[in-house]
């Protein structure tokens, strides 16, 4: 027998419920089949469901109390449009400051806690043995700076626990948190977002504090990506390129708003999107197709064909406020009626994920519906590509990192980064973005901090402003979680939710296949991964493929809607 | 010394966001290192025996501990809940399931639930992490399409672990990161017959930890006694008529802060939305920038009036008799 399968259930250093099922061919040395189930689910939208639409802010944060900040900001932004209240400059500032702080710790967390003990002595010696002996003879091209002599030393830091770089991220991660609770009152789920701007007494010593902390990040980052940049060269001259390999269709939404352009309306969508310093778009085999984030939120579907829900009949909006058609499965209109169904039924229904696709509505390729990527590596390659941002090259992003003189940290000078393009979309090069985003994340916030600091010498240090709440409405907010790219949708109805959708980052990417042709990314990626083990099969491979996204179940499966159907409700 | 050697952790999440996950790791003093090894030695040899979010393994391999702990060959072990316990009935009915935790061997999910019945009996104590393991929290609220609920309504308010301890919860969305590590750490002791039971309220919180309102804890309620009131966001004065929910929470996160003393809801000027609470996210706690119940004020203020009169009439009563400090 040359097939082998296993099951990773439960599958750990993610967040939430996640089984994979993966198939070996042990001769052929690679994985020919995989369905990935999320097994674990909630209910947040009944929850939602007539509440007051600001509560969305609190409530959709729990959905994770891993990427908790982006949910409380896409919802702001939703209820923002919902309300039509824009916040003042300050108050866009101060969220992207928590979403940086966010951001940064997320990254670290990816790396060294979720995703490193996969490349840990630990795990390393046990699994591939010949890559342990490599290692150990591996000098590290970047030893002057990071300070770690061979890759069996970086390897031997990320062991859980004992491992010195492992603890160290704790507390560079905790800082970061600190950050975000600096200006959110506490993280995990932040308490200073309403609508029209945020809740905090702002003074010089926030700012300041702020900056401090955020020099440590800064400092950190200068170790950081070189030792990862070193770790994953290693692991690719191994042979694993193809391990996680996926073709090129990507999406992002962009973030960090720029405050004089972001003003809440619909109409004004696609513009404060490009002028974000994180760039929006959508790629698909390897080639921008749009940036427009009015054309990408129109293209968006949500199928449930191999989901544990019913499909849904029905709708509450025919078009935008551009005329542009809203369809029957575009979130706006989706109704969520959980069916709870067998065990990996693999011919029917088997995950409480469900699949989400963009059709390419203005046919710039093939007017057809896509499977599309989200995650650091999407955001990193549109961004790259785009030169919507002075560091982007159109092939690369180039920045410099300013001066941090931190006591224990290696490098006080300024230092260039370039994230390069990389030619394959893979578990390695997932990773890689991430790391790379830390730093990216740290420069891109301390630009606007001293954007805030020139706002509070010039008197507008408002964080707020009133607005008079509409009896109907309707909202979007896209943002990047540190996953990749998320939305709410919302639509009011008598000062309430009518309805609340979210499609989170790992909704895309989690999702199961909508026929056996048409996997989820997940699935698709574990397919064609080298089986690198070569004695006993523990899955190493599919966990490292699979954690190069950063799953993150919770939010993926957060929403319910009951028996009640709603009735026609008018259009806007 | 107690004759304990080592005691095990499970931690293991239900209808959980991970949040009081990540909380714990914001603990500083002590921290999450400082648990695992052993910040003094009557606390020492605590091991985290499964965690799916930190820890190393995965699969079945991952499941060796929960497994050998529901079977009773792991002992003695402190069981942690982290997220809300749904009602698996419902699901059962359309032959599904809302939370599955691994297989058995002939690979049948197991349900959270079956884990949790069955670790429940072991258990030397149950320490709930957060609002949702404590009261049921989201996943509970209005209208509870899961049938979630907290392990005290699950188990039942007399609930006790095969050591007497009752169920303790750590609520708060999330718990604070240092109120779950000192709890954790007290559990640790108690069982080793160091301290005695803490003592806990009527929600079986302990009350050195939840023993007064976020209110009594507010740096602003100073601002309140005296008449200043935010009414716009930004304004540095008390969050009441903006929403705040700090009469009626128990927290003592304002003063405190949430990390190393950073944070903290009202005290920066955010209102406080009752997320230790019972009945959060559901009223009088919601909607988040509704004010709280009047009642509660004009209680609080007609309470307030003896204390106010005796510290206004105690000055002069020194100024008029002269007393000498």
């Amino acid at each position: 027998m040359t097939q082998q399968e296993i099951t990773v259930e439960p599958m750990s250093r993610i967040e939430g419920h996640l089984g994979i099922q993966a198939v070996a061919d042990t001769e052929k040395k690679t994985y020919v089949e995989a369905h990935s189930f999320g097994t674990m689910f909630r209910g947040w939208e009944v929850i939602l469901k007539n509440r007051e639409p600001a509560d969305a802010i609190w409530i959709t944060q729990r959905t994770c109390g891993v990427c908790p900040t982006p949910h409380g900001i896409a919802a702001a932004m939703a209820v923002d449009m919902a309300y039509q209240a824009p916040p003042p400059e300050m108050g866009i500032l101060l969220r992207n400051f928590l979403l940086g702080a966010e951001q940064l710790y997320d990254a670290a967390l990816g790396c060294f806690i979720l995703e490193g003990p996969d490349y840990s002595q630990s795990v390393v010696e046990r699994s591939n043995p010949k890559w342990w002996e490599a290692a150990q003879n591996e000098k590290a091209p970047h030893s002057d700076i990071h300070g770690y002599s061979t890759i069996a030393d970086i390897m031997t830091g990320l062991n859980p626990i004992s491992g010195g770089l492992w603890v160290r991220s704790l507390g560079v991660e905790k800082l970061a948190r600190k950050m975000a609770a600096l200006i959110g009152a506490k993280h995990p789920h932040v308490n200073t977002l309403v609508p029209g701007g945020v809740a905090l007494t702002l003074t010089p010593t926030v700012l300041e504090q702020y900056a401090a902390m955020l020099s440590q990040q800064v400092a950190f980052a200068k170790e950081f990506i070189p030792l990862f940049d070193d770790l994953l060269d290693f692991v690719l001259s191994m042979g694993y390129d193809d391990a996680g390999l996926r073709k090129t269709n990507l999406l992002s939404y962009g973030a960090y708003d720029d405050p004089s352009a972001y003003t809440a309306k619909y109409e004004d969508l696609s513009d404060w999107g490009l002028k974000r310093r994180v760039s929006p778009g959508i790629v698909i085999k390897g080639e921008m197709i749009t940036q427009d984030l009015v054309e990408i939120n129109v293209g968006v579907r949500e199928f449930v064909d191999r989901s544990y829900y019913d499909d849904w009949a029905g709708s509450y909006i025919n078009e935008d406020p551009m005329g542009n058609p809203i369809d029957e499965k575009h979130p706006w209109n989706k109704e969520t009626l959980p069916a709870p169904g067998a065990y990996k039924a693999w011919d029917s229904k088997y995950s409480w994920g469900s699949s989400p696709r963009w059709v390419d509505w203005k046919k710039r390729v093939d007017g057809f519906p896509h499977t599309l990527e989200a995650g650091p590596v999407a955001r990193m390659w549109v961004t790259a590509k785009a030169k919507n941002v002075p560091e982007s090259t159109g092939s690369s992003l180039k920045y410099i990192l300013p001066k941090a003189t931190i006591v224990g940290y290696r490098v006080a000078d300024e230092m260039e980064f370039e994230w390069k393009i990389p030619e394959k979309i893979n578990t390695v090069e997932r990773v890689r973005a991430r790391a790379h985003y830390y730093a990216f994340s740290a420069y891109v916030v301390y630009g606007q901090l001293l954007q805030a600091l020139d706002l509070f010498k010039h008197g507008k240090a408002r964080v707020w402003n009133k607005y008079s709440k509409p009896s109907k409405g309707f909202g979007v907010g896209l943002i990047e979680a540190m996953r990749g790219a998320l939305a709410h949708w919302v639509v009011m109805r008598n000062k309430r939710i009518a309805n609340y959708q979210i499609m989170t980052p790992s909704t895309w990417n989690a999702g199961p296949r909508i026929s056996d042709i048409d996997l989820g990314p997940y699935e698709d990626a574990i397919i064609g991964t080298p089986l690198t083990e070569s004695d006993e099969i523990t899955g190493v491979d599919v966990v490292r493929t699979i954690r190069s996204f950063d799953p993150c179940l919770a939010c993926c499966i957060q929403v319910y809607k009951g028996d009640e159907k709603i009735l026609h409700i008018p259009e806007v | 010394m107690s004759e304990i050697e080592k005691i095990h952790v499970i931690w293991l999440p239900g209808q959980a966001c991970t949040g009081c996950t990540v909380s714990l790791l914001n603990a500083s003093h002590p921290s999450v290192l400082d648990l695992l090894t052993g910040f003094i030695p009557q606390a020492a040899g605590v091991t985290l025996d499964y965690h799916s979010t930190i820890m190393l393994q995965w699969g079945d391999e991952a499941l060796e501990a929960v497994n050998a702990a529901e079977k009773g060959d792991l002992e003695p072990f402190v069981l942690v809940l982290e997220g809300a316990i749904p009602d698996e009935s419902i699901a059962e009915k359309s032959g599904g399931y809302w939370c599955v935790i691994g297989e058995d061997e002939k690979g049948n999910p197991i349900t959270f639930n079956e884990r949790l019945d069955r670790l429940a009996k072991n258990a030397a104590a149950i320490v709930c992490a957060g609002t949702c393991a404590s009261f049921g929290g989201i996943p509970h609220g209005k209208p509870n399409p899961t049938g979630a609920k907290g392990a005290i309504d699950y188990f039942g308010r007399n609930w006790k672990s095969k050591l007497g301890i009752p169920i303790v919860n750590v609520p708060g969305c999330p718990s604070h990161g240092e109120h779950l590590a000192e709890v954790l750490a007290y559990a640790v002791l108690a069982v080793r017959g160091y301290l005695p039971l803490p003592e806990l309220d009527e929600e079986h919180r302990p009350k050195f930890i939840f023993g007064h309102t976020a209110h009594e804890n507010c740096p602003r309620a100073g601002l309140f006694a005296d008449g200043k009131n935010s009414h716009e966001f930004g304004e540095p004065y008390c969050m009441g008529l903006l929403g705040c929910k700090g009469p009626i929470s128990h927290c003592d996160v304002p003063k405190r802060g949430f990390i190393e003393g950073v944070g903290g809801c009202p005290s920066i000027g955010s209102p406080c939305i009752g997320c230790t609470e019972p009945d959060f996210p559901d009223t009088p706690l919601s909607p988040f920038l509704a004010k709280a119940p009047w009642p509660f004020f004009v209680y609080e203020k007609i309470h307030s009036i003896p204390g106010s009169l005796e510290a206004v009439w105690g000055r002069i009563k020194e100024t008029l008799t002269g007393r000498e400090i």
